[in-house]
């Protein structure tokens, strides 16, 4: 049974790869300007090159066949070079990644951290003062427009009280080697003699962007936690549980907590698309040196070699975390095995 | 409306007039609703009402302080931005671009959506399977970055992005409305309809789609905070709408520069985004707990 459906996984994993790759390599010839610029990333291409570099990239065969060798290249971890500075793509994505990655799961961590006790709590005390607060403030929380958000928390903190900074993962001022590409650990597992002060100034500037950008999965959490949880409450084997003099406390962790979570996880996996957008413009305002920074500057200027690799790279996280949330889902739950 | 029920009473009223007075027992809702329109009415008349063209620029007043301040002028209420233009009616006008083209983009979506959602619904075996698959390829790519694909491709501008944002949104009508109707398909009555001899045509018009209009316009209010956010974000960045343009993202990007002399410029744009993208949350999630509700009678 499991294994049908790894099989089944495996399959759609495959197909959505196979199509996207179609979609990065149609690209090439969407763009404006010459399809052997935007493949190669070379800006400037002198004649007596020119035929060498047709019969490299086979754009003298069928668009089957340079489909092929388009897919080979990705294999190989030869993604053109960028047209802004002459660098293989690749190499530009391996530096900018791991900073979106950071961000973007330090404000998942703090979502949930914040937001299933929170549902919960609203779930539970649907009726009190405190209930309707929560529901209350999360749908203004989703309702802000996160640039706003960030520029609103900006003014106040770092212009009005000055207490934090507004760019940046860390000051200048330090050094850190780069092992990981994630700040924290970089700096945990250097061998500098001002650790402290280093991981201090990396926390107080990561603070505002994992607020900023928790802010939305925080409330898609409380409001989603919340609903599922109500329905669980509903669910004739709560009252069971209760008529068997089960305590308050047993009954919620054990009964209700575990089924309530399941589409949680589920939720997970479909918001991720949404949080790495949202970390897109974070990036933006926080000048922070990620993924989404540099693909937005790749279209200022417009360098089509980069925006086809951040597309693949960002595209299969998604995809990739999607499918992860989805087999934890059905490990979890015995019910989503069956179909 | 009476606060309490005394008596049982027999609801005999049609669906549309019970959604109603579900809906209007939640105040947040309504007040909702109304802020809404107000949005809508902006969006229609801002051209005739503003009290000065949004676009003319007056070098004698720059950077004007709102009117709550010693220094503003009672004729112009929120101050002018850096290029002396009346900032109330660029805010007016603004409507027009956020809010209005936002509605059209979930409109034109949600009838692409609609078309593409009920020939998936109405589809079987390796046909579905196919769809299936696409739209769980277009599901996966972030809306944004999917329209700054489009926009990286035809060039950035306020209908490029209209066209990106309605294509964003099409991948989620297109799998909530084949949802929506694989399952009404499954009830008794659609089965009963069928052995009367309806085509599937005459399924889908008259058994399928008058069950699941509410379904849609909740997720058509979904589409439409999104899409404002999205028109107002890709603005913001200098990818959707271009500056003289007084869309409400836009407004807020020029009004960087001037962040520590004019925070109203940048404040009240954000209210506005803020607002409106608020009162359609408030209908649509009136319109959830009323559906549900009107069901559970």
């Amino acid at each position: 049974m499991m294994l049908h459906y790894f099989l089944r996984r495996a399959f759609l994993i495959g197909f959505v790869f196979v199509a996207l790759t179609v979609l990065a390599f149609s690209l090439s010839y969407l763009f404006p300007g010459e399809v052997l610029n935007n493949i190669s990333g070379l800006t400037d291409i002198q004649p007596e090159q020119r035929q060498q570099l047709i019969q490299y990239y086979a754009l003298d065969q069928s668009l089957l066949q340079q489909y092929i060798a388009y897919v080979n290249r990705i294999l190989d971890g030869e993604w053109g070079l960028s047209f802004s500075s002459q660098q293989p793509v690749l190499s530009e994505i391996i530096a900018v990644f791991p900073a979106t990655l950071e961000l973007a799961s330090y404000a998942l961590i703090l979502s949930f951290v914040l937001g299933i006790p929170l549902g919960l709590f609203a779930a539970v005390k649907a009726d009190s003062v405190f209930g309707k607060l929560i529901s209350a403030v999360t749908l203004v929380a989703y309702s802000i427009p996160i640039f706003w958000w960030a520029l609103l928390l900006i003014m106040l903190f770092s212009l009005t009280l000055g207490v934090l900074p507004t760019a940046g993962r860390i000051s200048v001022l330090f050094d850190i080697p780069t092992t990981t590409g994630f700040m924290l650990p970089d700096i945990w597992l250097s061998d500098i003699d001002y650790k402290s002060e280093a991981s201090q100034d990396a926390f107080r500037h990561l603070l505002l962007p994992a607020i900023v950008l928790a802010t939305y999965p925080t409330t898609v959490m409380i409001r989603f936690t919340r609903d599922s949880m109500l329905a669980v409450l509903e669910q004739s084997y709560i009252k069971t549980a209760r008529a068997k003099g089960l305590s308050r406390f047993e009954v919620l962790y054990h009964h209700g907590l575990r089924n309530a979570l399941l589409p949680v996880i589920r939720q997970i996996g479909l918001q991720f698309s949404t949080l790495i957008t949202l970390a897109m413009i974070t990036e933006v305002i926080f000048s922070w040196p990620g993924i989404g920074q540099w693909l937005l500057d790749s279209i200022y200027q417009r360098n089509y070699p980069a925006i086809q690799g951040g597309l693949l790279v960002v595209s299969c996280l998604v995809i990739v975390v999607n499918m992860l949330t989805e087999i934890l889902h059905t490990l979890f739950n015995p019910l989503a095995r069956k179909a | 409306m009476k606060k309490f029920r005394l008596y049982f009473e027999e609801q005999n009223r049609g669906p549309l007039t019970q959604l109603w007075q579900q809906f209007q027992r939640q105040h947040a809702a309504v007040f909702g609703l109304v802020m809404f329109a107000f949005f809508l009415l902006l969006t229609l008349f801002a051209p005739l009402i503003t009290p000065h063209n949004p676009y003319v620029q007056n070098p004698d007043l720059l950077l004007l302080a709102p009117s709550w301040s010693d220094q503003g002028l009672v004729q112009y209420p929120f101050g002018t931005d850096d290029l002396g233009r009346d900032l109330m009616s660029r805010l007016m006008k603004g409507a027009t671009y956020t809010f209005g083209i936002a509605l059209v983009t979930v409109m034109g979506a949600l009838l692409m959506g609609l078309a593409l959602g009920a020939m998936a619904g109405m589809s079987k075996g390796v046909k579905s399977s196919i769809f299936n698959h696409v739209l769980d390829l277009a599901l996966t790519i972030p809306s944004l970055l999917l329209a700054i694909i489009i926009v990286a491709v035809l060039g950035p501008g306020l209908w490029n992005t209209t066209w990106a944002i309605m294509l964003a949104l099409l991948p989620q009508f297109v799998h909530g409305i084949r949802n929506a109707i694989q399952d009404t398909l499954k009830q008794d009555f659609v089965a009963a309809y069928r052995l009367d001899g309806a085509s599937n045509w005459q399924v889908l018009r008259y058994a399928v789609l008058p069950n699941i209009w509410e379904h849609i316009t909740v997720m058509a209010t979904m589409a439409l905070s999104t899409a404002i956010l999205d028109i107002a974000a890709l603005g913001f960045l200098g990818l959707g709408a271009q500056a003289p343009t007084s869309e409400w993202g836009v407004m807020i990007a020029d009004a960087l520069d001037l962040i520590y002399l004019a925070p109203w410029a940048i404040a009240l744009p954000g209210i506005l985004v803020f607002a409106a993208v608020l009162s359609v949350n408030l209908v649509g999630d009136g319109l959830r707990t009323a559906m549900k509700k009107r069901r559970e009678n």
